[in-house]
């Protein structure tokens, strides 16, 4: 899985090759952190998606960072992610020894400005990226084979979903985008129980991340009871959710769709409230955030080293399986479309606030 | 298949991967012991060690650890009567007067051999995970599922104890603690006061060594003696294995239905150890033992709750969708390791299958064994005076709440937890439907919005339903039918009886002074309550509105009984009144000054006021007891809580 080879790619290029020349003493970053300890705080629970991709880039992090610091994977539970962040930005100095390694269940209450969030995501410098892309499939006894049938389904669809403004939201926000007529059932536990009510029948539209996707539905599809429909898409040259996922290139992406089904690209309030949220979501699906105020060295330090790791042949054989065979995106190709995504405009927000409250009545 | 059967045992008769079984095996089983910590923490705190090893080694560690957890936990339960978590409440209920009448052995004997047995079962569920236990766990829709939880409430709630309206008034405020944080059927967060602690609402391990452990901690230490108050006769093993052979059959219908319980995510050995309690029960012919010692409910109750454990990994392997909290870190573990569960990883990899299936039946057996034999030891301890064994008890206890979100807020809902827990110790209130109201308040009210969601009223006529609500809830009918037809018969005698006489051992102020608490938190919760969005107000208020009315009824009765006392009689409870407000002063403290300078002063005041140890033996003991809590936060990763005011930085 190769990063296409974008103006964001040639930028970054750039970028290392003015850090070289401006970094007169490359041995200062040479021996950066060694002897230091990078505490990377996940503010999810043991065991969860976010902690395993933690402890996935651990071993790399500890090889390639100048001066092999040990990386600690520290959970800090709780508020569906909010304690957790609100702890950092209390907490962590802009010494590059401390991580925010965080979804878009922290990002999301950002984006829609929750009480409880005391933190300010757009102020921090984000290290680097993992996409965490997504697949959106059907049942074959909703007789929807291609994106164009999802207007004219044999039964009515059902959605099943965890929560509106949480990781459900991007793609309720495709849906809205693509104007389907589906019911969304939400309040399951988490995307493994939503998909065992889409085996059991109970729901017929669902969808799943990069590794629950290829280690459960692609079973399905191949056994013909999954139809896979569309993908979130990726980041491409133009800075939104235009290109296809990476991991699955065979399949179009919302973007794509729209167009096929309207014949013209997608734009709006509607569309962008899916790539602000959608960005965040899948592009930049797990990043990892550091305090605001973090010196440029450190940032530079961390490009070289996504960079590195992204060549290292034990990571390219090993991510296929972990985390869906993506490459990391370093800070260069991560902190404008980000920081774009993070911060809508007023009307996106409105839009978001307006939806929830009185579509999914969440309390805001 | 069964070259994979051998072929998994040679994986796992391996010197290292035995010795990371064992060690998983003696961690769970100190965590199983421990009143308040479970499989979770066990299970969090050998996580990271698990990386150091090979993937099998590391599996076989944390499965070593969550097969023995509900085999050890017996022995708290019956030796102190404080479950260590809601599916041991049974346990503890009848194990500990059983123990309380010299039968300990008795109790924990059949206990340990059917914890046993449970778990041999979920390790066979597992070896046939393919063919037979995935087809059951996607025949259970969300309707079936809601079923099991609620027929699980039904039981916990009906068998709690004879005075039923203080039974039903607790398991209201179980589910009023439960339903604390978001709603999952509408996005609004209840009862959180602005907190963002609460948004997820209150922690289960927190609710239990709040409610038993703190409570239970605060009476012994007052009391001055050993736990058992006198030397506690353990009894001969021999009668648990007859009693054991007598029932056998039992524990093996009581692991089925726990088998059951591990194929309902979140709602599990909560729901299935009471399921198997009531149905231990409707199958005695003589009754009235229960609650007062009876060894089927042990038998039963253990059978279950193993079984669960266990079986909780089949939806995990199969559909890598957890079935209760220790097997979704056990999830995230296999991940971890490269192996990504699904049914192609079974039917690919059967030696990884069978190596859990082994690993899981020989901890199971050798648990029990090891149970056996270092009870002997523990039930001297329980002669030790108590406020030796309480100071590095009470801080385990912080350890394990701190780990919960590592904010003051865990340690603050700790305590006060712990004076809730106190007070209704002290008012005879049962504290084990709390446990169980509050555990499956969430997973009813999402299983009951889904089902109506997704069905609408159809579900109601689904054969699955049908079947779990005839084959257990019409015992329960027939039950409640013979008990009312007994009732209707006892009538007369028990009006009369009931109102003047005090319940033994209650201190009347604090009944009376509980019982306006509980109206006075109903009361605001109906007020707060109504302020929410209308999908938000089902499960609060079927926990409220009959709370309310109950609390309401016990303050009258209270009221009736000391007008016609007409004093405030038996004050017992008084003399326990400085070691809370010791405990009290200990978080007060921690929040000024810090875990570090705060606990000396608390081992000072445990062990030379209240054991009354000389001063350099304290000095000693108090130091050993702080480097094994300090020791404890460092293999938990974690920095004790800070001090608002200074603190004291410890030098790693």
């Amino acid at each position: 899985m190769i990063l296409p080879d974008t103006p964001l790619k040639s930028l970054s290029a750039a970028v290392l090759v003015a850090a070289g020349g401006l970094a007169a003493a490359p041995a200062m970053a040479d021996d950066f952190y060694s002897g230091k300890t990078i505490e990377m705080v996940v503010p999810f629970g043991e065991g969860g998606a976010t902690y395993v991709a933690a402890k996935f880039l651990e071993p790399f992090l500890e090889k390639h960072l100048p001066g092999n610091p040990q990386v600690n994977v520290r959970t800090r539970p709780g508020g569906g992610s909010i304690l957790g962040a609100n702890w950092f930005q209390q907490n962590a100095e802009p010494d590059g020894e401390t991580i925010l390694f965080t979804t878009s269940s922290t990002s999301n209450p950002y984006v829609l400005g929750m009480e409880e969030v005391e933190y300010d995501l757009a102020a921090m410098r984000p290290a680097y990226s993992l996409p965490f892309g997504a697949v959106i499939y059907v049942s074959p006894r909703t007789g929807i084979e291609t994106p164009t049938d999802l207007h004219s389904p044999d039964m009515p669809l059902i959605y099943g979903g965890i929560a509106a403004a949480a990781s459900d939201l991007p793609v309720l926000l495709a849906f809205e985008l693509l104007d389907l007529d589906l019911r969304a059932v939400l309040g399951f536990d988490g995307r493994g129980p939503a998909r065992l009510a889409f085996e059991r029948g109970e729901t017929n539209i669902d969808f799943q991340f990069t590794p629950a996707y290829m280690s459960q539905v692609v079973d399905m599809v191949e056994a013909g009871s999954a139809v896979p429909i569309m993908t979130g898409g990726s980041v491409g040259d133009d800075g939104v959710l235009s290109a296809r996922d990476l991991a699955f290139p065979d399949y179009p992406s919302v973007y794509e769709v729209y167009e096929e089904l309207h014949g013209e690209p997608p734009s709006g309030v509607e569309w962008d409230a899916f790539q602000a949220i959608g960005a965040t979501t899948f592009n930049f699906g797990l990043t990892a955030y550091l305090p605001e105020g973090t010196p440029d060295e450190v940032i530079e330090i961390f490009e070289q080293t996504i960079a590195a790791i992204n060549d290292d042949p034990d990571y390219q054989e090993q991510s296929q399986d972990a985390i869906g065979g993506y490459d990391l995106l370093p800070a260069s190709a991560v902190t404008d479309s980000l920081s774009e995504a993070l911060q809508p405009s007023d009307a996106v927000r409105d839009y978001l606030r307006t939806l929830l409250s009185e579509k999914y009545d969440v309390e805001l | 298949m069964l070259e994979n059967i051998v072929s998994a045992l040679d994986i796992l008769f391996q010197p290292a991967r035995l010795l990371a079984l064992f060690v998983g095996m003696l961690a769970g089983m100190v965590f199983g012991m421990l009143p308040g910590l479970g499989g979770v923490a066990a299970v969090s705190i050998l996580l990271p060690f698990i990386y150091l090893m090979d993937g099998y080694a590391g599996l076989a560690m944390l499965l070593g650890a969550i097969s023995v957890i509900y085999t050890s936990d017996t022995i708290t339960s019956v030796l102190l009567g404080a479950p260590g978590s809601p599916a041991s409440a049974p346990t503890a209920i009848e194990g500990h007067a059983l123990a309380k009448q010299g039968k300990a052995a008795l109790a924990l004997g059949v206990g340990f051999l059917a914890s046993m047995v449970g778990g041999l079962f979920g390790a066979l569920i597992l070896s046939v995970a393919i063919p037979i236990a995935g087809p059951l766990v996607l025949a259970l829709g969300t309707p079936e599922l809601f079923m099991f939880a609620l027929v699980g409430l039904c039981f916990a709630a009906s068998m709690v104890s004879r005075d039923i309206a203080l039974g039903l008034a607790a398991a209201c405020f179980g589910i009023l603690l439960g339903v604390v944080g978001a709603a999952p059927a509408a996005a609004n967060y209840r009862f959180i006061f602005g907190q963002s602690y609460l948004m997820d609402g209150l922690s289960l391990p927190i609710v239990a060594l709040g409610l038993f452990a703190v409570a239970e901690l605060i009476s012994m230490v007052a009391s001055g003696g050993g736990i058992a108050g006198k030397p506690m006769a353990l009894g001969k093993w021999g009668e648990s294995f007859r009693e054991f052979w007598r029932s056998r059959w039992l524990v093996c219908r009581a692991s089925v239905i726990g088998i059951f319980g591990g194929f309902v995510p979140a709602v599990g050995a909560s729901a299935s150890t009471w399921i198997a309690y009531g149905h231990a029960m409707s199958t005695s012919k003589d009754k009235r033992r229960f609650g007062k010692g009876e060894i089927r409910g042990v038998a039963s109750a253990e059978g279950a709750n193993n079984a669960t454990v266990i079986s909780d990994l089949v939806p995990t392997m199969l559909f890598s969708v957890p079935g209760g909290p220790a097997a979704a870190i056990f999830l995230g573990a296999l991940f971890s390791f490269g192996f990504y569960p699904g049914p192609r990883m079974v039917s690919e990899s059967p030696d990884l299958m069978y190596m859990i299936v082994w690993s899981v039946a020989l901890a199971s057996v050798l648990g029990a064994a090891i149970c056996f034999a270092v009870t002997p030891y523990i039930a001297r301890l329980t002669r030790v005076n108590f406020a030796l064994i309480a100071a590095p008890l009470l801080l385990i206890m912080v350890a394990g709440a701190y780990q919960g979100t590592q904010t003051f807020g865990d340690i603050l809902a700790l305590l006060v937890l712990g004076i809730v827990g106190w007070l209704m110790k002290n008012a005879g209130i049962p504290r084990a439907p709390v446990l169980v109201g509050f555990v499956l308040a969430t997973p009813m009210e999402q299983y009951f919005w889904l089902t109506t969601q997704i069905h609408g009223f159809t579900w109601l006529t689904r054969p699955g339903v049908l079947i779990i609500a005839s084959l257990i809830a019409i015992p329960l009918v027939l039950n409640a039918v013979r008990w009312l037809r007994r009732r209707r018969t006892a009538v007369p005698q028990t009006e009369t009886a009931v109102p003047g006489e005090e319940p033994p051992g209650h201190d009347s102020g604090i009944v009376l002074f509980t019982a306006l608490l509980m109206v006075a938190a109903f009361g605001y919760a109906l007020v707060e309550m109504l302020g929410f969005r209308p999908n938000a107000r089902l499960m609060p208020s079927l926990g409220i509105v009959p709370g309310l009315l109950l609390s309401l009824y016990v303050l009258g009765r209270q009221l009736f009984r000391l007008h016609r006392q007409g004093r405030v009689a038996n004050l017992a409870s008084r003399r326990e009144l400085p070691i809370l407000g010791g405990i009290l002063s200990y978080g007060l403290a921690m929040w000024l000054i810090g875990f570090n300078l705060a606990t000396p002063l608390l081992l000072g005041w445990l062990l030379l006021g209240c054991a009354r140890m000389r001063w350099h033996t304290a000095l000693l003991y108090g130091l050993a007891v702080y480097a094994v809590a300090q020791g404890m936060f460092t293999l938990m990763r974690l920095t004790p809580p800070r001090g608002t005011l200074l603190d004291l930085p410890m030098p790693w």
